[in-house]
């Protein structure tokens, strides 16, 4: 179980808070290079059609126009990690309305958004499909030759399949089987920080301000799609504000600004529109799920059999898989998703990437199925609760049952549960639970530590902090392995040309990946000084330890020397690092887990779902600050609380024009609508996670949509299949 | 080449579409236009509001003498022209509240106001916050608390729960809720920010 630490675990304000509430913090649309110029984005009106002409003439004549690139003039491909499809940053033809035709560089942003209207483009309209179901049919518009299923290239192919044990035998077994489907709708990531970047080139150096969750794969990408090698490409980001899956890497408009800023030999900072955010990147991928399960009398899962459609849009970035089955036992299972293109926004990662959305379809599965029983929904899920991963692997730890336990204690489930729509009067109360989690893995991470002649220390990691604490994490770490204080430890991160590798802060791999870098850069640092000091100290090397900026002979404390004194006549300090990739148990899985719980009331005559309550209990080892964790928990359930309830991409069907991308219309929860929400971290410890920790960004939004869901099931007495659950759609199905 | 249609009207375009003469009719009926210190420029009519105005800008305290184009908002101005960039622009409509500045004691989406209308106005933003290295109450209370997770919005909902404070030191949860709901945090860090600002209300009593 958990070890001592004399940080780790504790409530530690963020190393960079004061920056952050005081404005000094610095994104990349906040950089003002002098001789700068600004770009703004055309997009096609058309959501499929071949571009036959592009006229710049009236454009170009704008005074304070620098710049203008399209597809005619500009092939440069937007590999984006080089995942699954190639795509250029301007394609022709275009395949969705947002697809981006053009880009202008002028003086000022004014001239160029004015420049954007007195572009002239032909275009020659092609059939389109926008239902991804609709696309799979065979006289569907075809997007690509090969047809509308992304058979995807490189690392990630479609459909997928996965299978185990024997799904014919494990629905004979069965006392029941169900057969249900569950939607879910495109969602934008949101963040509030609009894209930008911002591009210099100085001589064949090309240095980029961008907002990334990962420098070091935003410049491989950069370099990749510009054909520079990486020496070449300098890759910036010291803060950005928010992505949650939409900025991973280098994305178009970090090429187009590089691309601008070439063409025109000025700096160029290129900045996204709030509709070009909506439209322009990536939301979260909508599915259809049909699921069969079969079941024990008692709810003892026999056999799933899920049978999916995923809608990628017009380009495949990332996988579309469904991933909600993942939290339980299930003996025999098959899945089948087929990640569909069709001519809407595109659709890629979006925090937890292929969960909120499949835990919503499943859970209310199972939620459905426990009332068909008979059973209580507690004793469905703690039933079914996840012992072995695919049925034969074990995890290398889990505490799911203790979330679970804990969580339903702390909401009082045994005593608020009723029986689904049996509760009095106009607001019915309701209460719902589900279970969901997140993969957890170890990999390859880099940290360099120095040391300095005055004893304080210098820890150069290359993650970004997107908002999750993990500048705070990577010093914490580095403090409690140095044994040097949290205050006299300055991190530099987020900078390509200075901070070593890191993986990018993406699948919740940041503190998993990099921390153990930091751990053994600490540990490379400690020898050398236990070296130094031993002569000081009248002792071997190994005998000493360093706490709290003190070195002292293990045997006898008293026998201390501060390390301001031990390393004085060190002049050029010292430098530990470290590249770390720990190996992973083969046959075993990784998992954080979650089991979510929460109260509503759904007034009936409007229609209108209040959360009371929301009580989330998690198991990711050991937590490495306390504070800023919780607030990941607080915030994951607050995306998921808007996904199950108001958003949603509407795209008009007989324009394919997407007419809500602005925050007033998407409708994402503000501080009127958010609960409370109450944080459980069961106390845990995974032998693979640096200190015993785990991960804790991703996990929260998994299960919290169809909590929501199956609340309002127990208030209603009425399941909602489909997402978001809008007041119309309860009236609707509490006036039949 | 028309924009994507039923996008609704940008504040720019909405402009636009008046041209020069209806917005200075618009600031002259705001009452704010002050004749005698603000010359307008010789306009260049090459396109609707453009032209430039001289404006007096009190931020933070100092005076500020710009001349400034009509159609550029005061987050804008205060980004670009004076280099304070802890204004934040999320989404330039007048929906998200990141670039919520104090103008005359109350809280108002600085991107949302032209610049042109400050004239004479008195605006502070997230740098005259702090007094010297003393960082004000509810900016203590954020760290403290964990407003900030990725800190885009949090000048916003910074400046927002000062404005709270300045009129009403001993706000109720569901006050400092309402006070900030034009303050959106897609980090979803909600609970702590109405925390911070509470704690900041309970700490100056």
């Amino acid at each position: 179980m958990a070890k001592e630490f004399s940080i780790v675990g504790k409530e530690t304000p963020r190393i960079d808070a004061y920056e952050r509430v005081t404005g000094r913090a610095q994104y990349a649309g906040d950089y003002q290079l002098p001789n700068m110029l600004y770009a703004r984005v055309l997009r096609s009106p058309h959501p499929h059609a071949k571009i036959i002409s592009i006229d710049t003439s009236k454009a170009e004549k704008l005074p304070g126009v620098k710049a203008i690139i399209h597809n005619k003039n500009t092939q440069v491909p937007w590999a984006s990690g080089g995942l699954t499809q190639k795509r250029l940053i301007f394609n022709n033809p275009v395949r969705f309305v947002g697809d981006a035709v053009a880009a202008v560089a002028a003086t000022d942003r004014y001239i160029a958004e004015d420049a954007l209207s007195l572009i002239d483009i032909k275009y020659e309209e092609l059939p389109y499909v926008l239902d991804a179901a609709e696309a799979l049919k065979p006289d569907a518009p075809k997007i690509y030759p090969k047809g509308n299923l992304s058979v995807g290239e490189g690392r990630v192919s479609a459909p997928f399949t996965q299978q185990w044990g024997d799904l014919e035998k494990g629905f004979k077994e069965a006392d029941k089987v169900f057969e249900d489907t569950y939607i879910t709708k495109h969602v934008n990531n949101a963040q509030i920080e609009r894209r930008a970047s911002v591009a210099r080139w100085d001589g064949g150096k090309l240095t980029v301000w961008a907002s990334t969750q990962g420098v070091s794969n935003a410049r491989t990408d950069i370099a990749k799609d510009l054909g520079l090698p990486l020496s070449k490409v300098h890759v910036i980001c010291k803060y950005m504000g928010g992505g949650f899956g939409n900025k991973n890497q280098a994305q178009d408009y970090d090429l187009m600004a590089a691309v601008l800023a070439k063409a025109t030999g000025q700096p160029v900072k290129l900045e996204f529109t709030r509709e070009d955010d909506f439209i322009g990147m990536h939301g979260r991928w909508a599915s259809e799920q049909r699921y069969k399960v079969g079941v024990k009398s008692d709810g003892t899962i026999t056999a799933v059999d899920l049978y999916a459609v995923t809608n990628m849009g017009a380009y495949r970035k990332q996988s579309g898989d469904l991933g909600g089955t993942d939290f339980y036992s299930i003996p025999n299972f098959k899945k089948v998703v087929n990640p569909t293109h069709t001519n809407t926004v595109v659709s890629a990662n979006y925090r937890a990437p292929s969960y909120p959305q499949s835990v919503f379809g499943f859970a209310s599965m199972l939620d459905q199925i426990a009332f068909e029983l008979g059973v209580n929904p507690y004793d469905m899920f703690f039933r079914n609760r996840a012992r072995l991963s695919h049925g034969t692997m074990p995890y290398s730890s889990n505490y799911q049952e203790e979330c679970i336990v804990e969580g339903a204690k702390k909401i009082g489930w045994k005593d608020k549960w009723h029986k689904a729509g049996a509760a009095p009067g106009p607001n019915k109360h309701g209460i719902g639970m589900a279970l969901g989690g997140y993969p957890f893995r170890s990999g390859l991470g880099a940290a360099t530590i120095r040391v300095n002649p005055d004893g304080t220390a210098h820890l150069l990691v290359g993650v970004t902090d997107i908002g999750t604490g993990a500048k705070s994490t990577m010093a914490i770490v580095a403090s409690e392995a140095l044994g040097i204080p949290l205050n006299q430890i300055q991190l530099t991160n987020g900078d390509t040309d200075v901070t070593p590798f890191s993986i990018g802060e993406s699948g919740s791999r940041t503190t998993s990946f990099t921390a153990p870098a930091v751990m053994a850069a600490a540990e490379d640092v400690r020898k050398q000084i236990f070296t130094i000091v031993a002569p000081q100290l009248k002792a071997q090397a190994g005998d000493l330890d360093l706490r709290d900026g003190i070195v002292f002979v293990k045997s006898d404390p008293s026998q201390k020397l501060p390390l301001s004194r031990a390393m004085r006549r060190v002049e050029s300090g010292i430098i530990g690092r470290a590249t770390t990739n720990p190996e992973w148990k083969k046959g075993m899985d990784g998992k954080s887990f979650a089991a979510h719980f929460c109260e509503v009331e759904v007034d009936t005559f409007t229609g209108h779902v209040r959360i009371t309550r929301y009580v989330a209990a998690h198991d990711s080892g050991t937590i490495i600050n306390r504070l800023t964790a919780e607030s990941q928990v607080k915030g994951g359930v607050v995306q998921g609380i808007g996904m199950a309830l108001t958003e949603e991409l509407l795209i008009d069907k007989p324009t394919a024009i997407p007419i809500n991308p602005s925050y007033r219309d998407a409708k994402i929860p503000t501080h009127l609508e958010t609960p409370e929400v109450e944080v459980i971290f069961i106390e845990s410890y995974d032998p693979y996670g640096p200190f015993g920790g785990k991960s804790v960004g991703e996990p929260p939004i998994t299960p919290a949509v169809a909590t929501v869901a199956n609340a309002i099931f127990n208030a209603t007495g009425k399941r909602f299949k489909e997402l978001p659950i809008t007041p119309d759609k309860i009236l609707n199905a509490l006036r039949v | 080449m028309e924009k994507p249609k039923g996008k609704g009207v940008s504040r720019r375009d909405f402009l636009k579409g008046l041209g020069g003469g209806a917005v200075g009719a618009a600031v002259v009926s705001t009452g704010l236009l002050d004749a005698t210190k603000v010359e307008a420029y010789p306009t260049e009519t090459a396109g609707a509001g453009r032209g430039k105005s001289l404006v007096n800008l009190k931020v933070n305290g100092k005076l500020y003498r710009l001349s400034v184009e009509h159609r550029q908002t005061l987050a804008e101005v205060l980004r670009d022209e004076l280099g304070m960039t802890g204004t934040r622009i999320g989404c330039d409509r007048g929906e998200c509240g990141a670039c919520t500045v104090i103008i005359n004691g109350r809280n108002v989406y600085s991107c949302s106001q032209l610049a042109v209308w400050m004239n004479n106005r008195e605006v502070l933003t997230i740098e005259g916050l702090a007094k010297g290295e003393k960082l004000d109450p509810v900016q203590e209370a954020f760290i403290e608390h964990d407003g900030p997770q990725c800190g885009f919005c949090t000048s916003g909902q910074v400046m927002s729960g000062k404005a709270l404070l300045l009129h009403n030191s001993n706000p109720t949860e569901a006050q400092v809720r309402r006070a900030l709901s034009g303050n959106l945090c897609r980090c979803g860090n909600y609970n702590r920010e109405v925390a911070a600002v509470l704690a900041a209300a309970s700490k100056a009593r």
